[in-house]
């Protein structure tokens, strides 16, 4: 097979060299006379404005082999410089200088002209800046609308979580059932799946919603699910006697619980927490795909617009500055919580 | 259940089981208002179970605790005890104080929050009134000075005077110690046991489980030798120590343990 398709590929190779051989033998063989013709019919294309017409013409001058005198080829190629130039196609413009000057070095027209095209030539990064002023205003509407979805999120994720790690906990039968069950759902299903569920499958029940409230509510009880087992395993992880010490002063379990338990659980929680609240802001991404324009959503529209790679990695930048403050803000929180430990 | 009212605290017939292990076999016992009773006994004999079970930690399989002439914590159905109520429980547990081996102090507290936590958070006392009792209960251990710090800056020794603080910030009736000074350096012992001495001066009810018989010999009205589940020995300290030496099986404790 190996074998086969080597020899597939080496038949093709001969093939196209054989093509291009006689194809450039054949435009040798033009005499100077032509050359006149095509260079005028050039111009005229050039003052009807059809550029690119008279960039095809001009094309078609071929690079004088060796020892032929090559007057229009240089002529030609310069034409096409300028004309690229006037269309602020300094890439190309470039290309057709460097081709007069690989085979006349000396030649200053072409030296000339090479510099000014430098000089005038936009570094990469003025490219990137001039489109990233005109994609942020829609790009950070779109972060706006992500750091509402994880705001919202984090609000209500640590509640719905608490209230799961408890009722798992709980002595209480069947309510302990109901939160495991609620674990194994929204664990061991893909978030995208429980987005498209209450966006398009809730409707079919008669529950229709917004996308935003629809992006919330997944978000929300996703990662309710998460931080519920983050928490249950932070409440067990307290000394037993803690509990103990509690109820000896006549506390309740609920008492124990918001007083001494539960406090106890925040410097623990923040690590794992900040890691999922860290993983939110890049989940949010996902409701994209129900018709909520968060940041992602802007990117995506704005790449398949101008096809322009500049909005994605502007996308990424804005992603990397959520997380990255975000960071900051956890560990300064469990700096805090956890301040009662320092001796 | 007929009750009388003499003694503040009345056990009859306690016994508590984990699984097939009887860890309080039937135990019996009256306590007097102010009395101060030392129980002690080798690893395992049930003493902490049976202090446990006396502040309801330990939810017994069957007897009865009387505190204060009335059956307490628990009620029977189909001849089988079921723990009473949590608001009664907790009720109970707050006219009960107790130190643990271990102080469990509430390490997110400063030390004054972990001695105002029981009358605010339990009594419902106002923020005042907490503060003075805390305070008070404070000066009493000798620690008023460090009110404003964290536990985990504490000694051992003055870990186990918070505790001993926040118990009391109660007004117990009764206080359990369950070998108060059993986690500390030997020279930070004797600071627990000046604090235990001056509450016992005070006329406090206490249930001291401890190893140091110089301690039991000197606070004590009565020792009890706890093994297996149940008093084999009891009496003054004189009569124990005394008569204890008849005993084999006591004379072998106190000769291993002094
Ligand atoms: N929660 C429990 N589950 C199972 N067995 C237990 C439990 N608590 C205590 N026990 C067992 O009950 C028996 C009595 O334990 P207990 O702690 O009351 O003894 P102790 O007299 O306090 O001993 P020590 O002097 O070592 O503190 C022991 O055999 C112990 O292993
Ligand atoms: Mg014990």
């Amino acid at each position: 097979m190996a074998f086969f398709s080597k020899f597939i590929s080496r038949v093709a190779i001969t093939a196209l060299l054989f093509l291009c051989t006689t194809l450039s033998s054949q435009s040798v063989q033009a005499t100077a006379t032509d050359y006149d013709q095509l260079f005028r019919k050039a111009g005229d294309l050039q003052s009807s404005g059809d550029l690119n017409a008279a960039l095809e013409i001009l094309r078609q001058i071929p690079t004088p082999a060796k020892g032929e005198e090559g007057d229009d080829f240089v002529r030609s190629r310069m034409q096409m410089g300028r004309i690229h130039f006037s269309l602020d196609e300094q890439d190309k413009a470039l290309i057709v200088t460097k081709e007069v000057l690989a085979l006349y070095p000396d030649n200053s027209e072409a030296k000339n002209f090479l510099a000014s095209i430098n000089k005038q030539k936009r570094p990469a990064y003025m490219n990137f800046f001039k489109d990233a002023v005109s994609f942020l205003p829609s790009l950070m509407k779109g972060a706006l609308m992500t750091l509402l979805l994880v705001l919202c999120t984090m609000l209500i994720s640590p509640l719905g979580g608490l209230f799961i790690a408890l009722g798992r906990i709980s002595p209480f039968k069947p309510l302990s059932s109901v939160c495991w069950f609620i674990i194994w759902f929204f664990r061991g299903t893909p978030l995208l799946l429980q987005l498209f569920f209450i966006y398009y499958g809730l409707p079919s029940l008669g529950i229709t919603m917004p996308p935003m409230t629809a992006a919330v509510i997944g978000l929300g009880i996703n990662y309710s699910a998460y931080l519920g087992e983050i928490i249950r395993g932070a409440i067990q992880s307290i000394d037993h006697g803690q509990m103990e010490a509690a109820k000896a002063i006549g506390m309740t379990y609920r008492q124990a619980m918001r007083r001494v338990i539960i406090p106890q659980t925040y410097k623990r929680l923040m690590p794992p927490v900040g890691n999922e609240f860290i993983a939110l802001i890049k989940d949010t991404a996902l409701v994209s795909t129900i018709a909520m324009v968060e940041l992602m959503r802007s990117a995506d529209q704005l790449f398949n617009t101008y096809f322009n790679i500049t909005a994605l990695v502007l996308a990424a930048l804005i992603y990397l500055l959520l997380t990255t403050i975000f960071t900051f803000i956890f560990e300064k929180i469990e700096y805090r919580a956890g301040i009662y430990e320092h001796r | 259940m007929n009750t009388d009212n003499q003694y503040l605290l009345s056990l009859k017939g306690i016994t508590k089981h984990f699984k097939s292990l009887t860890a309080v076999n039937g135990v019996n016992l009256d306590v007097s208002s102010g009395e101060k009773l030392v129980i002690i006994g080798p690893s395992g004999s049930g003493k902490s179970t049976l202090l446990r079970a006396i502040n309801f930690l330990e939810v017994i399989d069957d007897g009865h605790i009387i505190f204060e002439g009335k059956e307490a914590g628990y009620i029977r159905k189909n001849g089988r005890l079921h723990l009473d109520k949590p608001q009664v429980i907790s009720a109970l547990r707050s006219e009960i104080g107790m130190v643990f081996q271990h102080f469990h102090l509430f390490p997110h507290m400063t030390v004054l929050e972990n001695v105002m936590e029981g009358p605010l958070t339990v009594q419902k006392k106002s923020r005042e009134e907490a503060l003075e009792i805390a305070l008070a209960m404070l000066a009493k251990v000798g620690l008023i000075d460090k009110k404003g710090v964290y536990p985990a800056t504490l000694s051992g020794g003055q870990k186990q005077r918070v505790a001993i603080a926040r118990a009391i910030a109660m007004k117990p009736k009764l206080m359990l110690f369950d070998e108060p000074t059993s986690a500390l350096d030997p020279e930070l012992v004797g600071e627990v046991f000046e604090t235990i001495r001056s509450l016992a001066v005070d006329g406090m009810t206490m249930i001291i489980v401890t190893h140091h018989m110089g301690f039991a010999r000197e606070l004590a009205d009565r020792v009890m030798f706890m093994e297996s589940g149940n008093f084999l020995a009891e009496g003054t300290p004189q009569e124990f120590f005394a008569e204890g030496m008849n005993n084999e099986r006591i004379r072998t404790f106190l000769n291993r343990i002094l």
